[in-house]
Protein backbone atom coordinates (compact mmCIF):
# COMPACT_ATOMS: atom_id res chain seq x y z
CA UNK A 1 0.00 0.00 0.00
CA UNK A 2 2.46 2.13 0.52
CA UNK A 3 4.60 1.58 -2.47
CA UNK A 4 1.65 3.35 -3.51
CA UNK A 5 3.54 6.88 -2.32
CA UNK A 6 6.60 6.16 -4.56
CA UNK A 7 4.17 5.26 -7.58
CA UNK A 8 2.49 8.62 -7.12
CA UNK A 9 5.82 9.91 -8.21
CA UNK A 10 6.07 7.87 -11.09
CA UNK A 11 2.91 9.43 -12.83
CA UNK A 12 4.76 12.34 -14.62
CA UNK A 13 2.10 14.34 -14.14
CA UNK A 14 1.08 13.79 -10.81
CA UNK A 15 5.62 13.80 -9.96
CA UNK A 16 5.09 17.65 -10.97
CA UNK A 17 1.78 18.50 -9.05
CA UNK A 18 3.61 17.38 -5.56
CA UNK A 19 6.83 18.84 -6.23
CA UNK A 20 5.38 22.04 -6.90
CA UNK A 21 2.91 22.35 -3.35
CA UNK A 22 6.29 20.91 -1.50
CA UNK A 23 8.30 23.79 -3.75
CA UNK A 24 5.76 25.98 -2.48
CA UNK A 25 5.46 25.22 1.01
CA UNK A 26 9.51 25.64 0.99
CA UNK A 27 9.16 29.58 -0.27
CA UNK A 28 6.61 29.47 2.65
CA UNK A 29 9.11 28.43 5.44
CA UNK A 30 11.41 30.45 4.00
CA UNK A 31 9.60 33.51 4.05
CA UNK A 32 8.37 32.77 7.47
CA UNK A 33 12.21 32.85 8.47
CA UNK A 34 13.09 35.80 7.18
CA UNK A 35 12.72 39.11 9.17
CA UNK A 36 11.15 42.51 7.95
CA UNK A 37 13.28 45.35 6.95
CA UNK A 38 13.68 47.50 10.37
CA UNK A 39 13.96 44.60 12.39
CA UNK A 40 17.01 43.40 14.42
CA UNK A 41 16.95 39.79 13.94
CA UNK A 42 19.76 39.21 17.01
CA UNK A 43 17.36 40.92 19.40
CA UNK A 44 14.02 39.12 18.44
CA UNK A 45 16.50 36.08 19.52
CA UNK A 46 17.10 37.16 22.51
CA UNK A 47 14.17 38.12 23.78
CA UNK A 48 12.33 34.65 22.70
CA UNK A 49 15.17 32.69 24.64
CA UNK A 50 13.64 34.86 27.43
CA UNK A 51 10.29 34.77 26.91
CA UNK A 52 8.26 33.88 29.40
CA UNK A 53 4.18 31.27 29.04
CA UNK A 54 2.70 34.06 28.74
CA UNK A 55 3.09 34.62 25.28
CA UNK A 56 0.45 31.97 24.58
CA UNK A 57 -1.72 35.33 24.26
CA UNK A 58 -0.88 35.31 20.62
CA UNK A 59 -0.97 31.71 20.52
CA UNK A 60 -3.44 30.33 17.77
CA UNK A 61 -2.17 33.78 15.11
CA UNK A 62 0.95 32.79 16.05
CA UNK A 63 0.17 28.82 15.42
CA UNK A 64 -1.64 30.12 12.31
CA UNK A 65 1.78 31.60 11.33
CA UNK A 66 4.09 29.16 11.62
CA UNK A 67 5.71 31.20 14.51
CA UNK A 68 6.37 33.83 11.77
CA UNK A 69 4.22 36.30 13.64
CA UNK A 70 6.64 36.46 16.81
CA UNK A 71 9.39 36.38 14.65
CA UNK A 72 8.27 39.80 12.75
CA UNK A 73 8.75 38.16 9.50
CA UNK A 74 7.69 39.31 6.17
CA UNK A 75 5.45 36.80 6.55
CA UNK A 76 4.29 37.48 10.02
CA UNK A 77 0.52 38.42 9.60
CA UNK A 78 0.32 34.24 7.08
CA UNK A 79 -2.83 33.26 5.88
CA UNK A 80 -4.81 35.06 8.56
CA UNK A 81 -5.88 37.95 6.66
CA UNK A 82 -6.88 35.77 3.85
CA UNK A 83 -8.84 33.26 5.41
CA UNK A 84 -10.65 36.44 7.37
CA UNK A 85 -11.08 37.99 4.16
CA UNK A 86 -12.60 34.50 2.65
CA UNK A 87 -15.05 34.45 6.02
CA UNK A 88 -16.16 38.12 5.43
CA UNK A 89 -17.06 37.72 1.80
CA UNK A 90 -18.80 34.41 2.08
CA UNK A 91 -20.74 36.32 4.78
CA UNK A 92 -21.99 38.75 2.46
CA UNK A 93 -23.02 36.69 0.16
CA UNK A 94 -26.17 35.96 1.87
CA UNK A 95 -26.40 39.71 3.12
CA UNK A 96 -25.95 41.94 0.41
CA UNK A 97 -27.95 41.09 -3.10
CA UNK A 98 -25.84 42.10 -5.38
CA UNK A 99 -23.33 39.30 -3.91
CA UNK A 100 -25.94 36.73 -4.07
CA UNK A 101 -26.63 37.77 -8.24
CA UNK A 102 -22.93 37.38 -8.74
CA UNK A 103 -22.24 33.90 -7.03
CA UNK A 104 -25.29 32.79 -9.35
CA UNK A 105 -23.72 34.11 -12.82
CA UNK A 106 -21.10 31.41 -12.70
CA UNK A 107 -17.59 31.52 -13.56
CA UNK A 108 -17.28 35.18 -14.34
CA UNK A 109 -19.02 35.88 -11.00
CA UNK A 110 -16.91 34.01 -8.93
CA UNK A 111 -14.25 35.50 -10.65
CA UNK A 112 -15.02 38.55 -9.51
CA UNK A 113 -15.77 37.18 -5.81
CA UNK A 114 -12.31 35.93 -5.78
CA UNK A 115 -11.04 39.67 -7.03
CA UNK A 116 -13.00 41.45 -3.94
CA UNK A 117 -11.66 38.74 -1.54
CA UNK A 118 -7.67 39.52 -2.65
CA UNK A 119 -8.35 43.46 -2.35
CA UNK A 120 -10.31 42.47 1.13
CA UNK A 121 -7.08 40.56 2.51
CA UNK A 122 -4.61 43.25 1.38
CA UNK A 123 -6.48 45.66 3.33
CA UNK A 124 -7.07 43.51 6.61
CA UNK A 125 -3.40 43.38 5.57
CA UNK A 126 -2.60 46.98 6.26
CA UNK A 127 -4.38 47.09 9.03
CA UNK A 128 -3.49 44.21 10.65
CA UNK A 129 0.34 45.01 10.19
CA UNK A 130 -0.25 48.18 11.03
CA UNK A 131 -1.71 47.59 14.85
CA UNK A 132 1.39 44.68 15.24
CA UNK A 133 4.45 46.75 14.34
CA UNK A 134 2.55 49.83 16.81
CA UNK A 135 2.32 47.02 19.20
CA UNK A 136 6.10 45.60 18.07
CA UNK A 137 7.26 48.83 19.36
CA UNK A 138 7.02 48.31 23.02
CA UNK A 139 8.13 44.73 22.97
CA UNK A 140 8.24 43.35 26.14
CA UNK A 141 4.81 42.56 26.22
CA UNK A 142 4.63 40.83 23.21
CA UNK A 143 7.41 38.28 24.16
CA UNK A 144 5.98 38.80 28.17
CA UNK A 145 9.83 38.99 28.31
CA UNK A 146 10.92 42.30 30.63
CA UNK A 147 14.11 42.80 29.52
CA UNK A 148 13.39 42.70 26.00
CA UNK A 149 13.09 46.45 25.51
CA UNK A 150 13.63 47.04 22.00
CA UNK A 151 13.44 44.71 18.86
CA UNK A 152 13.57 47.51 15.59
CA UNK A 153 16.33 49.23 14.79
CA UNK A 154 14.67 52.98 14.55
CA UNK A 155 11.07 54.21 15.28
CA UNK A 156 11.52 56.70 12.29
CA UNK A 157 8.17 56.96 10.84
CA UNK A 158 9.72 56.22 7.68
CA UNK A 159 11.01 52.73 8.69
CA UNK A 160 7.20 51.95 10.01
CA UNK A 161 6.02 52.50 6.48
CA UNK A 162 7.95 50.35 4.64
CA UNK A 163 7.15 47.14 7.30
CA UNK A 164 3.69 47.95 6.76
CA UNK A 165 4.61 47.56 3.43
CA UNK A 166 6.49 44.59 3.73
CA UNK A 167 4.07 42.34 5.89
CA UNK A 168 1.24 43.83 3.60
CA UNK A 169 3.39 42.30 0.63
CA UNK A 170 4.22 39.58 2.26
CA UNK A 171 0.54 38.23 2.99
CA UNK A 172 -0.18 39.14 -0.85
CA UNK A 173 2.86 37.26 -2.03
CA UNK A 174 1.37 34.08 1.00
CA UNK A 175 -2.06 34.75 -0.89
CA UNK A 176 -0.97 34.01 -4.38
CA UNK A 177 1.21 30.85 -2.98
CA UNK A 178 -1.77 29.64 -1.82
CA UNK A 179 -3.97 29.98 -5.19
CA UNK A 180 -0.86 28.60 -7.03
CA UNK A 181 -1.29 25.46 -4.94
CA UNK A 182 -5.26 25.54 -5.15
CA UNK A 183 -4.22 25.62 -9.62
CA UNK A 184 -1.37 23.78 -10.26
CA UNK A 185 -0.92 21.92 -6.90
CA UNK A 186 -2.82 19.22 -4.79
CA UNK A 187 -4.90 19.89 -2.42
CA UNK A 188 -6.81 23.21 -1.34
CA UNK A 189 -4.11 25.96 -1.38
CA UNK A 190 -5.16 27.74 2.13
CA UNK A 191 -5.43 24.25 3.84
CA UNK A 192 -2.07 23.37 3.10
CA UNK A 193 -0.49 26.46 4.07
CA UNK A 194 -2.17 26.05 7.50
CA UNK A 195 -1.22 23.04 7.60
CA UNK A 196 2.22 23.57 6.98
CA UNK A 197 2.38 26.11 9.82
CA UNK A 198 0.79 24.11 12.31
CA UNK A 199 3.17 21.15 10.95
CA UNK A 200 5.98 23.72 11.81
CA UNK A 201 4.93 24.35 15.31
CA UNK A 202 3.93 20.94 16.45
CA UNK A 203 6.65 19.22 17.00
CA UNK A 204 8.15 21.62 19.12
CA UNK A 205 5.23 22.05 21.06
CA UNK A 206 5.10 18.32 21.64
CA UNK A 207 8.59 18.46 22.66
CA UNK A 208 8.03 21.40 24.88
CA UNK A 209 5.72 19.41 26.87
CA UNK A 210 7.90 16.52 27.17
CA UNK A 211 10.58 18.73 28.38
CA UNK A 212 8.27 20.44 30.87
CA UNK A 213 6.88 17.51 32.39
CA UNK A 214 9.96 15.54 32.14
CA UNK A 215 7.55 12.98 31.64
CA UNK A 216 7.17 9.97 28.66
CA UNK A 217 3.89 8.87 29.14
CA UNK A 218 1.85 12.11 28.64
CA UNK A 219 4.26 12.71 25.39
CA UNK A 220 2.82 9.34 24.52
CA UNK A 221 -0.51 9.97 25.51
CA UNK A 222 -1.00 13.28 23.40
CA UNK A 223 0.23 10.91 20.23
CA UNK A 224 -2.12 8.23 21.17
CA UNK A 225 -4.65 10.73 21.24
CA UNK A 226 -3.69 12.06 18.10
CA UNK A 227 -3.87 8.38 16.46
CA UNK A 228 -7.69 8.03 17.62
CA UNK A 229 -8.51 11.39 16.56
CA UNK A 230 -7.15 10.28 13.14
CA UNK A 231 -9.14 7.08 13.15
CA UNK A 232 -12.17 8.76 14.29
CA UNK A 233 -11.98 11.68 11.91
CA UNK A 234 -11.41 9.13 8.92
CA UNK A 235 -14.01 6.90 10.05
CA UNK A 236 -16.85 9.96 10.08
CA UNK A 237 -14.89 11.29 6.87
CA UNK A 238 -15.42 8.06 5.10
CA UNK A 239 -19.34 8.06 5.71
CA UNK A 240 -21.88 8.67 3.60
CA UNK A 241 -25.20 8.94 3.25
CA UNK A 242 -25.83 7.37 -0.96
CA UNK A 243 -28.85 8.48 -2.54
CA UNK A 244 -29.73 6.55 -5.58
CA UNK A 245 -29.87 8.13 -8.74
CA UNK A 246 -30.89 6.11 -12.16
CA UNK A 247 -31.20 7.18 -15.27
CA UNK A 248 -33.27 6.65 -18.01
CA UNK A 249 -30.83 5.45 -20.56
CA UNK A 250 -29.85 2.52 -18.31
CA UNK A 251 -33.42 1.76 -17.86
CA UNK A 252 -33.52 0.22 -21.32
CA UNK A 253 -31.38 -2.78 -20.75
CA UNK A 254 -32.31 -6.37 -19.86
CA UNK A 255 -32.82 -5.93 -15.99
CA UNK A 256 -36.19 -4.07 -14.91
CA UNK A 257 -33.70 -1.55 -12.88
CA UNK A 258 -30.97 -0.65 -15.67
CA UNK A 259 -27.89 -1.98 -15.28
CA UNK A 260 -26.18 0.51 -12.89
CA UNK A 261 -27.66 3.29 -10.77
CA UNK A 262 -25.08 5.11 -9.41
CA UNK A 263 -25.69 7.98 -6.42
CA UNK A 264 -25.39 11.04 -4.96
CA UNK A 265 -22.99 10.78 -2.20
CA UNK A 266 -23.80 12.83 0.47
CA UNK A 267 -20.67 12.85 3.25
CA UNK A 268 -22.14 13.44 6.43
CA UNK A 269 -19.66 15.55 7.25
CA UNK A 270 -19.74 17.61 3.78
CA UNK A 271 -17.89 20.29 4.86
CA UNK A 272 -14.54 19.36 5.93
CA UNK A 273 -12.56 21.14 8.08
CA UNK A 274 -13.28 24.34 6.71
CA UNK A 275 -16.00 25.59 9.86
CA UNK A 276 -13.06 24.35 11.94
CA UNK A 277 -10.68 26.57 10.42
CA UNK A 278 -13.03 29.94 10.31
CA UNK A 279 -14.18 29.03 14.00
CA UNK A 280 -10.70 29.32 15.08
CA UNK A 281 -9.52 32.09 13.79
CA UNK A 282 -13.07 34.15 14.19
CA UNK A 283 -12.21 33.05 18.12
CA UNK A 284 -8.76 34.05 17.57
CA UNK A 285 -9.66 37.66 16.62
CA UNK A 286 -10.98 38.96 20.26
CA UNK A 287 -7.41 38.11 21.61
CA UNK A 288 -5.81 39.47 18.93
CA UNK A 289 -7.57 42.80 19.31
CA UNK A 290 -6.97 42.51 23.05
CA UNK A 291 -3.45 42.25 22.98
CA UNK A 292 -3.44 45.43 20.56
CA UNK A 293 -5.05 47.27 23.36
CA UNK A 294 -3.37 46.03 26.11
CA UNK A 295 -1.66 48.54 28.29
CA UNK A 296 1.92 47.68 30.24
CA UNK A 297 1.27 48.98 33.58
CA UNK A 298 -1.59 46.24 33.57
CA UNK A 299 -4.35 48.91 33.71
CA UNK A 300 -6.52 47.76 30.83
CA UNK A 301 -10.29 48.72 29.95
CA UNK A 302 -12.76 46.42 31.29
CA UNK A 303 -13.25 44.26 28.17
CA UNK A 304 -9.39 43.69 27.43
CA UNK A 305 -9.07 42.03 31.01
CA UNK A 306 -12.60 40.00 30.67
CA UNK A 307 -11.06 38.39 27.39
CA UNK A 308 -7.93 38.26 28.54
CA UNK A 309 -9.62 36.13 31.29
CA UNK A 310 -12.25 34.16 29.06
CA UNK A 311 -10.70 33.26 25.52
CA UNK A 312 -7.15 33.43 26.33
CA UNK A 313 -6.17 30.73 27.13
CA UNK A 314 -8.85 28.30 25.38
CA UNK A 315 -10.12 26.53 28.29
CA UNK A 316 -13.05 28.23 30.12
CA UNK A 317 -16.42 27.17 29.47
CA UNK A 318 -17.59 30.90 27.68
CA UNK A 319 -14.60 29.50 25.29
CA UNK A 320 -16.04 26.28 24.93
CA UNK A 321 -19.66 27.00 24.41
CA UNK A 322 -18.92 30.03 21.47
CA UNK A 323 -16.41 27.61 19.97
CA UNK A 324 -18.98 24.78 19.76
CA UNK A 325 -21.95 27.40 18.45
CA UNK A 326 -19.56 28.91 15.69
CA UNK A 327 -18.76 25.53 14.31
CA UNK A 328 -22.43 24.45 13.96
CA UNK A 329 -22.99 27.77 12.48
CA UNK A 330 -20.44 27.27 9.83
CA UNK A 331 -21.02 23.89 8.92
CA UNK A 332 -24.17 24.56 8.16
CA UNK A 333 -23.31 27.84 6.25
CA UNK A 334 -20.96 25.77 4.46
CA UNK A 335 -23.07 22.86 3.31
CA UNK A 336 -25.53 25.17 2.37
CA UNK A 337 -22.94 27.53 -0.04
CA UNK A 338 -21.02 24.51 -1.57
CA UNK A 339 -23.98 22.16 -2.00
CA UNK A 340 -27.07 23.84 -3.70
CA UNK A 341 -30.06 21.28 -3.84
CA UNK A 342 -31.44 22.76 -6.79
CA UNK A 343 -28.92 22.60 -9.14
CA UNK A 344 -28.12 19.41 -8.71
CA UNK A 345 -31.79 18.17 -8.84
CA UNK A 346 -31.85 20.32 -12.51
CA UNK A 347 -29.07 18.64 -13.69
CA UNK A 348 -30.49 14.99 -13.12
CA UNK A 349 -32.93 16.38 -14.57
CA UNK A 350 -30.72 18.12 -17.35
CA UNK A 351 -29.47 13.99 -18.08
CA UNK A 352 -32.49 12.47 -17.65
CA UNK A 353 -31.78 11.39 -13.91
CA UNK A 354 -34.41 10.51 -11.30
CA UNK A 355 -34.52 9.46 -7.24
CA UNK A 356 -36.73 6.11 -7.52
CA UNK A 357 -39.95 7.15 -5.90
CA UNK A 358 -39.21 11.08 -6.40
CA UNK A 359 -40.51 13.34 -9.27
CA UNK A 360 -37.86 15.07 -11.03
CA UNK A 361 -37.58 18.91 -10.30
CA UNK A 362 -38.86 20.62 -7.61
CA UNK A 363 -39.63 17.50 -5.08
CA UNK A 364 -36.26 16.58 -5.99
CA UNK A 365 -34.62 19.32 -4.68
CA UNK A 366 -36.57 18.94 -1.68
CA UNK A 367 -36.00 15.52 -1.08
CA UNK A 368 -32.22 16.47 -1.04
CA UNK A 369 -32.29 18.88 0.85
CA UNK A 370 -34.38 17.27 3.58
CA UNK A 371 -31.62 14.63 3.24
CA UNK A 372 -28.74 16.93 3.31
CA UNK A 373 -30.30 18.88 6.92
CA UNK A 374 -30.36 15.75 8.62
CA UNK A 375 -27.51 14.43 7.77
CA UNK A 376 -25.60 18.03 7.99
CA UNK A 377 -27.11 17.97 11.81
CA UNK A 378 -24.95 14.91 13.54
CA UNK A 379 -21.80 16.28 10.80
CA UNK A 380 -21.86 19.91 12.63
CA UNK A 381 -22.60 17.82 16.41
CA UNK A 382 -19.42 15.57 15.13
CA UNK A 383 -17.20 18.30 14.39
CA UNK A 384 -18.38 20.58 17.29
CA UNK A 385 -17.09 17.43 19.89
CA UNK A 386 -13.99 16.39 18.01
CA UNK A 387 -12.44 19.83 18.61
CA UNK A 388 -13.78 20.24 21.79
CA UNK A 389 -12.86 17.07 23.58
CA UNK A 390 -8.89 17.22 23.16
CA UNK A 391 -8.63 20.60 24.47
CA UNK A 392 -10.74 18.96 27.46
CA UNK A 393 -8.08 16.35 27.21
CA UNK A 394 -5.11 18.47 27.04
CA UNK A 395 -6.52 20.82 30.28
CA UNK A 396 -6.82 17.64 32.27
CA UNK A 397 -3.24 16.58 31.83
CA UNK A 398 -2.08 20.17 31.81
CA UNK A 399 -0.72 20.69 28.75
CA UNK A 400 -2.79 23.63 27.43
CA UNK A 401 -0.01 26.13 28.02
CA UNK A 402 2.00 24.88 25.59
CA UNK A 403 -1.19 23.46 23.10
CA UNK A 404 -3.44 26.64 23.26
CA UNK A 405 -5.63 25.37 20.59
CA UNK A 406 -4.87 21.11 20.79
CA UNK A 407 -7.97 19.74 19.64
CA UNK A 408 -8.22 22.50 16.61
CA UNK A 409 -4.77 22.46 15.42
CA UNK A 410 -5.23 18.10 15.45
CA UNK A 411 -8.02 18.05 13.81
CA UNK A 412 -7.47 20.87 10.56
CA UNK A 413 -3.76 18.78 10.45
CA UNK A 414 -5.86 15.38 10.41
CA UNK A 415 -8.38 17.04 8.14
CA UNK A 416 -5.94 18.41 5.52
CA UNK A 417 -4.05 15.59 5.60
CA UNK A 418 -7.13 13.38 4.69
CA UNK A 419 -8.53 15.63 1.82
CA UNK A 420 -4.58 16.00 0.53
CA UNK A 421 -4.53 12.00 0.28
CA UNK A 422 -7.73 11.68 -1.10
CA UNK A 423 -7.08 13.91 -3.76
CA UNK A 424 -3.62 12.39 -4.87
CA UNK A 425 -5.53 8.77 -4.65
CA UNK A 426 -8.44 10.02 -7.14
CA UNK A 427 -5.69 11.58 -9.66
CA UNK A 428 -3.67 8.30 -9.47
CA UNK A 429 -7.00 6.05 -9.85
CA UNK A 430 -7.36 8.37 -12.65
CA UNK A 431 -4.72 7.08 -14.78
CA UNK A 432 -5.76 3.10 -13.75
CA UNK A 433 -2.89 3.14 -11.17
CA UNK A 434 -3.58 1.16 -8.25
CA UNK A 435 -4.28 3.81 -5.53
CA UNK A 436 -2.89 3.96 -1.83
CA UNK A 437 -5.75 2.20 -0.26
CA UNK A 438 -6.05 -0.92 -1.93
CA UNK B 1 -37.39 1.69 -3.19
CA UNK B 2 -39.51 1.26 0.44
CA UNK B 3 -36.89 3.46 2.40
CA UNK B 4 -37.64 6.33 -0.04
CA UNK B 5 -41.22 5.37 0.45
CA UNK B 6 -40.80 5.50 4.20
CA UNK B 7 -39.06 8.87 4.40
CA UNK B 8 -41.30 9.95 2.70
CA UNK B 9 -43.96 9.75 4.79
CA UNK B 10 -41.90 10.75 7.59
CA UNK B 11 -41.17 14.09 5.23
CA UNK B 12 -45.22 14.61 5.13
CA UNK B 13 -45.23 13.95 8.89
CA UNK B 14 -43.30 17.14 9.24
CA UNK B 15 -45.60 18.89 7.62
CA UNK B 16 -48.92 17.44 9.63
CA UNK B 17 -46.77 17.85 13.03
CA UNK B 18 -46.85 21.31 12.83
CA UNK B 19 -50.47 21.74 13.08
CA UNK B 20 -52.31 19.74 16.17
CA UNK B 21 -52.13 20.71 20.00
CA UNK B 22 -50.89 23.62 21.31
CA UNK B 23 -47.57 25.70 20.85
CA UNK B 24 -45.61 23.83 23.99
CA UNK B 25 -46.06 20.23 22.44
CA UNK B 26 -46.30 21.16 19.09
CA UNK B 27 -42.70 22.20 19.04
CA UNK B 28 -41.12 18.84 21.36
CA UNK B 29 -43.31 16.77 18.71
CA UNK B 30 -41.73 18.51 15.77
CA UNK B 31 -38.46 17.93 17.42
CA UNK B 32 -39.23 14.79 18.06
CA UNK B 33 -39.47 14.03 14.82
CA UNK B 34 -37.04 16.07 13.52
CA UNK B 35 -34.66 13.90 15.75
CA UNK B 36 -36.32 10.29 14.79
CA UNK B 37 -35.69 11.72 11.18
CA UNK B 38 -32.18 12.26 12.10
CA UNK B 39 -31.93 8.69 13.37
CA UNK B 40 -33.86 7.30 10.31
CA UNK B 41 -31.43 8.84 7.86
CA UNK B 42 -27.99 7.89 10.17
CA UNK B 43 -29.01 4.46 9.65
CA UNK B 44 -28.93 4.42 6.19
CA UNK B 45 -25.40 6.26 5.97
CA UNK B 46 -22.87 3.91 4.53
CA UNK B 47 -19.82 2.85 6.70
CA UNK B 48 -16.33 2.42 5.94
CA UNK B 49 -15.35 -1.42 6.86
CA UNK B 50 -12.57 -2.30 8.95
CA UNK B 51 -9.87 -2.30 6.47
CA UNK B 52 -11.03 0.60 4.75
CA UNK B 53 -10.75 2.55 7.83
CA UNK B 54 -7.34 1.03 8.80
CA UNK B 55 -5.40 2.05 5.41
CA UNK B 56 -6.78 5.18 5.53
CA UNK B 57 -5.70 5.72 9.32
CA UNK B 58 -2.35 4.78 8.18
CA UNK B 59 -1.55 6.66 4.97
CA UNK B 60 -3.18 9.78 6.84
CA UNK B 61 -0.65 8.91 9.80
CA UNK B 62 2.27 8.01 7.18
CA UNK B 63 1.80 11.29 5.35
CA UNK B 64 1.31 13.59 8.22
CA UNK B 65 4.70 12.70 10.17
CA UNK B 66 6.69 12.62 6.33
CA UNK B 67 5.05 16.33 6.12
CA UNK B 68 6.15 17.04 9.81
CA UNK B 69 9.54 15.91 9.14
CA UNK B 70 10.03 17.36 6.01
CA UNK B 71 8.84 20.95 7.52
CA UNK B 72 10.64 20.49 10.38
CA UNK B 73 13.87 19.74 8.64
CA UNK B 74 13.52 23.24 5.92
CA UNK B 75 13.08 25.39 9.54
CA UNK B 76 16.15 23.91 10.59
CA UNK B 77 17.92 24.41 7.47
CA UNK B 78 16.35 28.07 7.13
CA UNK B 79 16.80 28.98 10.78
CA UNK B 80 20.75 28.25 10.55
CA UNK B 81 21.01 30.08 7.02
CA UNK B 82 19.05 33.59 8.17
CA UNK B 83 21.14 33.05 10.88
CA UNK B 84 23.90 33.05 9.16
CA UNK B 85 22.79 36.37 6.69
CA UNK B 86 21.32 38.08 9.52
CA UNK B 87 24.08 38.02 12.62
CA UNK B 88 24.13 35.95 15.87
CA UNK B 89 21.12 33.46 17.02
CA UNK B 90 20.01 30.62 14.64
Amino acid sequence: MLTAFGRAFKTPDLRRKILFTLAIIAVYRLGAHVPTPGVSYSLIQACQKGAGDANDLLGLANLFSGGALLQLSIFALGIMPYITASIIIQLLTVVIPKFEALKKEGQAGQSKMTQYTRYLTIALAVLQSATFITFAQNPSQLFANPACTNILTDDSIVTILIMVLTMTAGTGLVMWLGELVTDKGVGNGMSILIFTSIAATFPGALWAIQQKEGRWDIFLGIILMGFVIIALVVYVEQSQRRIPVQYAKRMVGRRVYGGTSTYIPLKVNMAGVIPVIFASSLLALPTLLAQFNRKADGSSAGWVQWIDANFAGGDTWEYALTYIALILFFTFFYVSITFNPTEVADNMKKYGGFIPGIRAGRPTAEYLQYVLTRITVPGAIYLALISIIPLIALVLVGANQNFPFGGTSILIIVGVGLETVKQIESQLQQRHYEGFLK
Amino acid sequence: MTEVGESRDSRQASKRAGKSGNPVSRLFGSLGLFISQILDELRKVVRPTRSELWNYTLVVIVFVSVMMALVSGLDFGFQKLVGLVFGNGG
